[in-house]
């Protein structure tokens, strides 16, 4: 039998269990959601897959990590039931999550599908860098200097 | 499904609703655009058959209005209907007589939501917690549709966003919900459908989330486009 939490109790009956991982859910997806800012003008659906997407590169979510029902999740980031319902859609079309019936949906564990999110979002911020600093004109190696000594300071303070 | 199907309604010689059509389904939350005095609440009103309209058909799931009808829909007026010195409990109690599909069990239940004290009395709330508890009195009910008209008029950001929290809860799940409102700005990711209403016809009938994916503009986007041209 296949149990996603090393801490879970086999022994414990099974709504002990349910409720535990809600609560759990609730309490991570709480915490994340605080930083959850719609844009007015993009579909909301896709901000949501990108929100999930973002979660999933950073190591947030983890693959096979159970995620909220939609109604819970529409309830946490405050956006329509609907729309949720439309973004878990996406996001089994793209393949980033699985649900089988009756049990909460999944991460994928799929690594293929996991190094593109990485990449893809990683190219669209450089792309968006890029886009910014070509107007500045400045040589390649005095950039990549520069960006080689922000990058290392900033994380370290 | 609610059909409003090409209604027309005059106040003595002035036309307030020249011919209005639009639909609003069951597990969208529909929302109803205008400047004041444009008709939204004759619309609810006429919805509910509480004013007669002069042409046009309203059909509720496919049936005209008639006395079962009232047990599957129920409107939210923009002020509460009870008597200021009833506490909560009685005004609860009120419509547990009245009512047939009043769900005592939801309102309980809502009473935690909203964080009220069914032992006060009406006349003793704020006006964001006599919103709450009007709101409270319509949702209670086992309805398919819930009509409300203008629930955040007046009423403190926290409380807004208190109230916005229903659309997203299980509360009104599969229910369909047409509402009125000027404060487009707290629930323009919440609703489903937007119909502007201007000059007592419908300007513009369209779904948010297909504004923002097809034409890249917000609802209020569009309102400006429409409003201020």
């Amino acid at each position: 039998m296949y149990y996603p939490y090393n801490t879970l109790n086999v022994y414990e009956p099974l709504n002990t269990y349910t409720k535990k991982s809600c609560v759990y859910i609730q309490e991570r997806i709480g915490v994340v959601s605080m930083n959850v800012n719609f844009n007015n003008r993009d579909p909301v659906y896709l901000q949501v897959v990108r929100y999930f997407k973002e979660k999933i590169a950073i190591g947030d979510l983890v693959p096979g990590e159970e995620i909220p029902s939609r109604r819970e999740l529409a309830n946490r980031i405050k956006i329509n039931p609907n729309t949720a319902q439309r973004a878990y859609k996406e996001m089994e079309e793209q393949g980033l999550i699985h649900t089988e019936r009756n049990h909460p949906s999944k991460i994928t564990t799929d690594e293929k599908i996991l190094s593109k999110v990485r990449e893809a979002l990683l190219l669209e911020a450089v792309e968006t860098f890029v886009t910014s600093v070509r107007s500045i004109n400045v040589p390649v190696d005095e950039l990549l200097n520069l960006v080689r000594t922000k990058y290392t300071d900033d994380k370290e303070a | 499904m609610i059909e409003v199907k090409e209604i027309t309604k005059n106040y003595g010689r002035k036309k307030i609703l020249k011919g209005v059509s639009f639909t609003a389904n069951k597990g969208e939350i529909t929302c109803l655009i205008g400047i004041n005095g444009v008709g939204k609440t004759t619309i609810l009103n006429a919805i509910m058959a509480l004013t007669p309209i002069n042409k046009g058909q309203i059909l509720i799931n496919g049936e005209t209005i008639n006395k079962n009808m009232f047990e599957k829909i129920t409107f939210i007026p923009d002020a509460i209907t009870m008597l200021p010195q009833m506490k909560i409990s009685d005004a609860m109690e009120f419509m547990n007589d009245f009512y047939t599909c009043w769900n005592q069990k939801r309102a309980t239940e809502l009473l935690g939501f909203f964080k009220l004290n069914e032992q006060d009395r009406i006349s003793s709330l704020s006006k964001g917690n006599t919103a709450k508890v009007n709101l409270l009195l319509g949702l209670a009910m086992d309805v398919d549709f819930v009509l409300m008209d203008e629930p955040f008029s007046g009423i403190d950001m926290f409380s807004r966003e208190e109230i916005a929290k229903v659309f997203t809860s299980h509360l009104i799940e599969n229910r369909g919900v047409i509402i009125t409102t000027h404060e487009i700005g707290d629930i323009e990711h919440l609703i489903d459908k937007v119909v502007l209403l201007d000059e007592g016809i419908v300007i513009k009938e369209f779904s948010a989330e297909e504004a923002r994916e097809n034409e890249g503009k917000s609802v209020v986007d569009v309102m400006r486009e429409v409003y201020q041209k």
